[in-house]
């Protein structure tokens, strides 16, 4: 790429750049905000802003179901990318390979609607699939006698957030896919497979050594929307299971509601709303830095 | 197109395989959705999810329509506007990001892409207060509003990262010729740019339509959105699962036409053109 | 061209936001009323000055509630309905949040008190959440509407301290939910001729009666998904195992848990209860667990008189399908409660409509179908107990008449301030599936010290 800087005049830069500057002076308003109330003692349906310092920090650190919280939100960051964007790959590279015309389309809209589907209704169905006693899943395996499946899914607190991310793998795998079919679908990429055939490269080793390491911005672009939908996840926590059974699927995205808006401890769920982020910060943004960087290359 | 169709037995096996999983995995909940809808409460309450009511209650699907008609159209309305605006906002913010190669410029990208990691709970309690201060709290355009705070950051990055693959020689040469760089926005980057476009929309809309705690909070009953009307439908005292799953049947049918129009365009490249690795 | 576009686009998202913000302007309308003044004794000619009066109020009622679909809906359009039949040129701007016990409702209300934008009344369910906002400074204080009333005089005086915080009230009740009623299959009961329990090891052995008759039956279903289920259940065992008296100390905050003897009990018999309750409680909704009793999976439920509307809309009649007592009632009859109440908030855009609707709320006009159809007991114990339809609430509105001081605030309009009722919630729902009795003493006495309990509660008085 070459390096011409492009010149924008001050009249084009506002029209440019003006509605984005708003509305991110706004956001990051806000966040300031939040960052301050953290500190502050707003601890009851009002309003209070004097200074507190750590005090709900400290409290937030104290509190067993915080470490919970950690532990669990990291678990949802790693089980939560990890399998999606494999799951995906295999799928996508199917559906590209497979000798059965015209199922791309079908598999593309069965495994998008749950993007469309209200996260209320989706949540409460799969409660259902979910109840270990007349729930659709253990329903299921028991009529066909596969009586070792059967299981306490989100009842059990051992297991309850993992079967949790499934339901998330399963609401995202339908951008996943698309995201890195488009990502397969580049003219170099194509000629580079041709080629690697025509050399008698097995189908698995195409995938693994030509496509892989080739669709690197695909993934970027997947891992990075991925990370930020786990680490603020509270939808399907809220539907499920209410942070459930006690609080061993809390997150932390589900305590500050809890906090805020229940407890009507605005100071600690601001607190927890900053810890979000600066896990965000740790994690996630290293990654998405070093990513740029290449791109900005 | 990389099809190369061979006749390979296990490939097929795999294929078929996968189709089956995906189906059932995908199907079922809609089935269970389907069943509850055309039930009784007296029925739902035996949580026989996957029995098809002997009864089958169509009038649910009438009833559902009647009640969550209103919302529907502030859903659209709202979903529809913000998406209009903040493609076309982060669009403007993400060429000038990916154009301009100033220091402080990628520091602002950075900033940006920061700003996506924050949970939306976060602002919620600011956001409401900021939107009383402007007296827009109870009405569409405060619901607009804040959409777009927390939307438009995302288009330009989305926007940004596709602007940066396009290849500038199309547009140093409008600029030779003596384009404005409006002109040359409008003539030469966006019609090559529709797909992402297209992409960026889809992912707007979702995040609007299915946004619940902001509408909520926001909400009058003139402004109730699709989200908050189908817990409403459920009720706090009778559990109403047959209106509320006959009314979501009904309200997936907006999002889900939006996704099949563009979705061609989502396939042809979000990141169409970029991807040289 | 393009410049046209630009402009075009421009104009069309700017249309937009402006229609989507179009209010219809308010018309201010000054009026000036002469007055004519009678003065008694010598005619005299006065003059009297008149200004203009202020623009009357719009009557206009901005309402946030909770009764949003079936019937709880029907439920709030009595509430309504009495209130026009008093004021028939009022108009009715509700804004219903669905969810019970008021999860969703806590958040708009939060969010849009503390931005000025307060409605002009609300849904609360006394003690600590309605301390919560008195303390926010966002209720007016009612004395004088009390007054007027006499209200204090008509209901029974726990329900009167349930709401007045600081000797002031600060909201009208319009029912009173019991908690800790304990429903039952009648003819299965029937059949295994069994007495409903009142205590605790009644309970035991009735439930073990039925555990060897109905080997697939969970004999007492609890729904403990919203968390406040299992503590339901705790309540009754700490009410007989400690009395009256120790449960109001407890939630009081002044009981160190850690060291008393009572509540370890309590947890251990709890302990005993578990293996008869459904192992799918943490992933059902009170509604669910109710459901359980319709669906034959269980046989016994407690929980709050809000249920007698779940178990009709599902068909069944009470006395018929289903009984009901009070549970326990070992030491004494007690029963907990909350009630739903209205109030007048500060900075309401229209007071006066408000304090209309106040006066309705308090009178039995509106608390008779209303409390009939959505399943609570009235406020007023001057209205007659055959207004109910049921045996089972005409029965327990007698009691209260006749007791009016056997009421003591449950777990959801509160004793104890919410910041430790929700931690307290999940700590016990955590017991029922993992019963560590000793890990959750020391839970829960940490958290009365980490939620400063023994200050947040000190406003409540009992009896």
């Amino acid at each position: 790429m070459e390096k011409r800087t492009i010149r924008f005049r001050l009249g084009e830069t506002l029209v440019f750049l003006g509605p984005l500057l708003i509305f991110l002076i706004v956001l990051y308003g806000m966040l300031l905000w939040t960052i301050y109330v953290s500190f502050s003692d707003w601890s009851g349906t009002a309003p209070n802003f004097r200074f507190a310092g750590l005090k709900w920090y400290q409290l937030m650190v104290g509190l067993d179901r915080f470490w919970v919280d950690v532990r669990n939100n990291l678990r949802w960051l790693l089980l939560g990318v990890v399998p999606t964007v494999i799951i995906a790959l295999f799928i996508a590279y199917l559906l590209e390979i497979s000798p059965i015309r015209g199922i791309e389309g079908y598999v593309r809209t069965l495994i998008l609607y749950p993007v469309a589907m209200s996260f209320i209704v989706t949540g409460t169905i799969w409660s259902w699939m979910y109840q270990p006693d007349k729930g659709v899943l253990n329903t299921i395996f028991r009529a066909f006698g596969l009586n070792f499946l059967v299981s306490n899914y989100v009842n059990d607190p051992k297991t309850a957030t993992l079967w949790l991310i499934v339901i998330f793998i399963w609401q995202y795998l339908g951008f996943a896919v698309i995201i890195l079919q488009s990502s397969f679908r580049t003219t170099e990429l194509q000629e580079m497979v041709e080629a690697a055939t025509v050399d008698g490269a097995s189908k698995l080793r195409i995938l693994f050594d030509v496509i892989v390491p080739n669709i690197r911005s695909g993934l970027l672009v997947l891992v990075s929307l991925l990370l930020i939908s786990t680490l603020k996840v509270f939808d399907i926590v809220y539907i499920v299971t209410f942070g459930g059974p006690g609080y061993s699927t809390d997150v932390l995205a589900f305590f500050m509601f809890i906090a805020t808006f229940q407890q009507h401890l605005v100071a600690l769920g601001a607190g927890l709303g900053v810890i979000i982020f600066l896990i965000a910060f740790i994690v996630v943004i290293p990654y998405t830095l070093y990513a740029f960087q290449r791109w900005f290359e | 197109m990389v099809r190369i169709i061979r006749r390979n037995p296990i490939l097929f096996l795999l294929t078929v395989l996968a189709l089956a999983f995906l189906t059932v995995s995908y199907l079922l909940p809609i089935y269970v959705m389907f069943a509850t809808s055309l039930k009784t409460p007296v029925e739902i309450t035996q949580r026989t999810y996957l029995v098809l009511s002997g009864n089958l209650q169509w009038e649910n699907y009438a009833t559902a329509l009647r009640l969550i008609a209103p919302a529907l159209r502030n859903s659209s309305i709202i979903s529809f506007t913000v998406t209009l605006l903040a493609t076309f906002f982060g669009a403007l913010g993400g060429y000038y990001l990916a154009r301009v190669r100033a220091g402080w410029v990628r520091f602002l990208f950075i900033l940006v892409g920061i700003a996506l990691y924050l949970p939306y709970q976060v602002v919620l309690i600011p956001l409401v207060q900021l939107m009383a201060l402007t007296r827009l709290a109870l009405t569409h355009a405060g619901l607009i509003l804040s959409y777009l705070v927390l939307n438009v950051p995302l288009a330009s990055v989305l926007m940004g990262t596709f602007f940066l693959s396009v290849p500038r020689e199309l547009e140093e040469a409008a600029e030779v010729d003596g384009a404005s760089k409006l002109q040359i926005f409008f003539r030469v980057v966006t019609p090559i740019s529709l797909p992402a476009y297209a992409s960026v929309a889809i992912i707007i809309f979702t995040q609007v339509w299915n946004e619940f705690l902001l509408a909520l909070t926001l909400s009058t009953p003139l402004t109730t959105t699709i989200q908050v009307k189908l817990a409403e439908v459920k009720g706090s005292f009778v559990a109403l699962y047959n209106l509320q799953m006959a009314a979501a049947l009904i309200a997936v049918l907006i999002p889900l036409t939006f996704f099949l129009l563009l979705g061609r365009y989502f396939i042809r490249g979000i990141l169409a053109g970029a991807l040289k690795g | 061209m393009s410049k046209r576009w630009l402009i075009v686009t421009t104009v069309l998202a700017v249309l937009s936001l402006v229609l989507a913000a179009c209010q219809p302007q308010e018309v201010v309308k000054t009026v000036v009323v002469t007055q004519v003044v009678e003065v008694k004794g010598t005619p005299e000619v006065r003059e009297v000055v008149v200004t203009a009066t202020p623009k009357p109020e719009e009557r206009k009622l901005e309402i946030f509630h909770w009764w949003t679909a079936g019937g709880e809906r029907e439920a709030a359009d009595a509430m309504f309905k009495a209130f026009k039949d008093k004021y028939p040129d009022v108009e009715i701007v509700e804004n219903p949040v669905a969810g019970g016990g008021g999860v969703s409702h806590r958040v708009v209300l939060q969010a849009r008190l503390s931005a000025g934008l307060p409605p002009d009344t609300f849904q609360t369910l006394g003690g600590a959440e309605l301390k919560s906002y008195v303390d926010g400074g966002y209720l007016v204080p009612l004395d004088d509407l009390w007054a007027e009333l006499k209200y204090a005089d008509v209901i029974p005086k726990p329900l009167a301290n349930a709401v007045t915080i600081d000797g002031h009230p600060y909201t009208v009740p319009l029912n009173m939910h019991i908690q800790n009623i304990l429903y039952y299959n009648k003819p299965l009961f029937e059949e295994l001729k069994l007495t409903p329990p009142t205590t605790f090891d009644e309970l035991i052995s009735v439930a073990k009666a039925i555990k060897a008759a109905k080997p697939n039956m969970a004999p007492l279903a609890l729904g403990a998904k919203e968390k406040w289920g299992a503590a339901f259940v705790f309540d009754s065992i700490l009410l007989e195992v400690g009395g009256p008296e120790y449960y109001v100390k407890l939630y009081k905050g002044e009981i160190d848990v850690k060291t008393d003897a009572t509540f370890k009990t309590a947890l251990e018999k709890f302990k005993e209860l578990i293996p008869y309750i459904n192992t799918t409680n943490p992933g059902l909704t009170w509604d669910e667990s109710c459901g359980l009793l319709v669906s034959g999976d269980s046989a016994m439920v407690i929980m709050g008189t809000w249920a007698i509307g779940y178990f009709k809309s599902r068909g069944w009649t009470p006395g018929q399908e289903f009984g009901a007592v009070t549970f326990p009632q070992k030491p004494e009859r007690i029963l907990l409660f909350h009630p739903d109440t209205y109030g007048l908030t500060k900075g309401a855009p229209h007071p006066k409509t408000t304090m209309d609707w106040l006066r309705v709320v308090a009178s039995p006009e509106l608390q008779i179908p209303t409390d009939v159809i959505q399943g609570g007991l009235f406020a007023r114990i001057d209205i007659d107990p055959k207004e109910f339809p049921d045996p089972i609430r005409q029965e327990l509105m007698t009691y209260v008449r006749e007791n009016p001081t056997k009421l003591i605030l449950d777990q959801h309009g509160s004793i104890a301030p919410f910041s430790f009722t929700q931690a307290y919630w999940d700590a016990i729902a955590a017991f029922v599936v993992a019963p560590d009795v000793d890990a959750t003493i020391k839970t829960v006495g940490d958290l009365f010290t980490t939620y400063q309990v023994k200050e947040g509660a000190a406003w409540y008085q009992w009896p």
